[in-house]
């Protein structure tokens, strides 16, 4: 029998999970929602966000640069900055070309950057795995119960994934520009005759995806060992989560980060060392059941 | 009378097929400009080049900016031409169904007022917006149904939408496609009045391509006949459908009668290109 402080653990561990994961697949979700190009090098956009925090705390340096050693709190900034410039030069340098080709192209040329970037951060910062703490400021926990306590840095971290839902909401429902990215969105031909600068658009949203999936990089930092594999690993789980919650909408991206996120978790207790089977499980059951996920076909 | 949008041997190929053939036209300022002529004459192509939708193969398109001069806009971006005041109506499955008929003016005029840097502004906080918006919606006559949802206006309503949307961007010129495809009689009488006066009251420039001959003669001060990619007429609506070239493009037809009936049933449109 688990304990019930044992299962509250694995809860938090799972929320944790979720709100990273969901930081990733909102990304993924705007960027094909708006510019309809399924990102295969989302994960690395995460993966860079957790070594340039990394970096801006001083656990890790770069060649020939050093160390930069501000803090966490900088390094999120940091890491929001460079995930989104390599998105922005992903988007204008390279993916640009291909939106008029096969959704087949766009996805391996997507991929090219994973495999690029992946051994670039291998080569830039070694593949070791790095652990570091929390921020003197998240330390300590919130003691509920004698036997169950909630981490404060990790209710930070389920906080921002709220906070960025919900300023993704606004944004796009209220906002003169995000009026502007939905009208984009469901057709961009008449986004361009309404004298909408598309390809503009199309990089500031790759700009914003990119930078979201920097910040969950950087705030996994303290609650994960970070290796250059990294990316890889959660590019996977937010796939799932794509087709669980369904593309291109926002809310299935939370319901789906957090339910991948707690059965990853939970699953673990039921079945030790298998916490990604119920993942997996709950994909294959939307696939048969309901193909276009949870909340699929509702406008994004 | 000057010209406000003129092309110079535009013309364009898709492979070996020639969709726009060397057309050399000039639309002139404040006028109503119809183009005719059977599905597959290069009508649509043919706006496509002109808002930049479509690159030429070769020739220009020049169109009169907002400061009066003559600009040379045939490798220009579709929103750079749409800014600099060319305007297309849009199909009905265009239109943002999900949201009223304010909201979908707003978004037109969002890029027309600069309120794109601001990623702050509220939409339905913006009065200026606001306000453009609804200039746009009464000139049009929308002001009844103006929070109605897109979705449950009649068709003769979301058409309307369609021409205020383009007027949105306060264009000098506003290309139509087949604006009284599908509407009834009253409906039909309702749209040719409401270019009519629009054209009158903004002296905005009008561009249709229509197949309703009744509406054609009706609403043109000139008629363009494009057949096979070529411009073959040229002229006053009375000038054109005496044309000998004009009536030989529409299969052997003799006679205005045989014409205007020719014409005038020809109801498949080339929508599907347009979609």
């Amino acid at each position: 029998m688990v304990s019930l402080g044992l299962v509250f653990d694995q809860l938090i561990t799972g929320l944790t999970i979720g709100a990273r994961l969901f930081l990733i697949a909102v990304g993924l979700s705007l960027i094909f929602g708006v510019l309809d190009v399924l990102n295969f090098a989302h994960g690395v956009l995460y993966m860079i966000g957790a070594y340039a925090a990394l970096w801006a705390i001083g656990a890790v340096s770069i060649p020939f640069i050093g160390l930069l050693g501000i803090g966490f709190w900088p390094g999120l900034v940091v890491a929001i900055l460079a995930a989104g410039l390599v998105g922005v030069l992903i988007e204008a340098g390279f993916i640009r070309r291909v939106y008029d080709r096969e959704p087949l192209d766009q996805l391996l040329l997507t991929f090219a950057f994973v495999l690029m970037l992946t051994d670039v951060v291998k080569t830039t910062f070694g593949s070791g795995s790095n652990v570091v703490d929390p921020p003197g400021l998240l330390a300590g926990s919130l003691t509920l119960t004698s036997s169950l306590s909630l981490p404060n840095y990790r209710a930070f971290v389920i906080l921002m994934s709220i906070v960025v839902l919900a300023a993704i909401f606004v944004v796009l429902q209220t906002t003169n520009v995000g009026r502007l990215v939905r009208a984009t969105s469901s057709d961009r031909d008449m986004a361009a005759l309404l004298g909408v600068n598309v390809p503009r658009l199309y990089t500031v949203v790759f700009f914003v995806g990119a930078a979201l999936a920097g910040l969950g990089g950087a705030l996994a930092v303290p609650t994960q060992s970070i290796t250059p594999a990294l990316g890889n690993q959660v590019i996977i789980n937010a796939f799932v989560i794509a087709v669980i919650g369904g593309l291109g909408s926002f809310a299935g991206a939370f319901v789906g980060a957090y339910l991948v996120g707690i059965s990853i978790a939970v699953g673990s207790l039921i079945v030790a060392g298998a916490g990604q089977l119920i993942p997996f499980i709950a994909m294959i059951v939307v696939l048969l059941l309901k193909p276009e996920g949870l909340f699929g076909g509702a406008e994004a | 009378m000057s010209p406000v949008l003129e092309t110079e041997d535009l013309r364009r190929q898709f492979g070996r097929l020639v969709a726009v053939d060397d057309v050399t036209v000039d639309i002139h300022a404040g006028e109503i400009t119809s183009i005719i002529g059977p599905n597959g004459a290069g009508k649509t192509t043919f706006y496509n080049l002109l808002t930049g939708r479509l690159d030429p193969t070769s020739g220009t398109v020049r169109l009169r900016g907002r400061d009066g001069d003559l600009i040379d806009v045939t490798d220009r971006s579709a929103n750079d031409i749409a800014n600099l005041g060319l305007s297309r109506g849009f199909q009905i499955n265009n239109l943002f169904e999900g949201l009223t008929v304010l909201d979908n003016v707003r978004i037109a005029r969002i890029t027309r007022e600069n309120r794109t840097t601001d990623i702050t502004a509220i939409t339905s906080e913006d009065s200026e917006l606001t306000d453009g918006a609804w200039d746009v919606i009464e000139l049009v006559g929308l002001e009844d149904v103006a929070e109605t949802e897109c979705a449950n206006l009649s068709h003769g309503d979301k058409r309307k939408v369609e021409i205020a949307l383009a007027l949105g961007t306060d264009p000098s010129v506003v290309l139509l496609d087949e604006p009284t495809a599908g509407m009834n009689a009253t409906e039909t009488r309702q749209m040719v009045q409401l270019i009519g006066r629009l054209n009158d009251e903004t002296d905005t420039t009008f561009v249709v391509t229509e197949h309703d001959m009744e509406v054609v003669v009706g609403i043109s001060d000139r008629i363009l006949v494009l057949d096979n990619g070529s411009l073959i007429a040229d002229g006053t609506p009375d000038e054109v459908l005496s044309d000998e070239q004009v009536r030989e493009a529409y299969l052997g037809l003799e006679g205005d009668e045989e014409l205007e009936a020719g014409l005038g049933t020809d109801g498949g449109d080339d929508g599907g290109e347009m979609a």
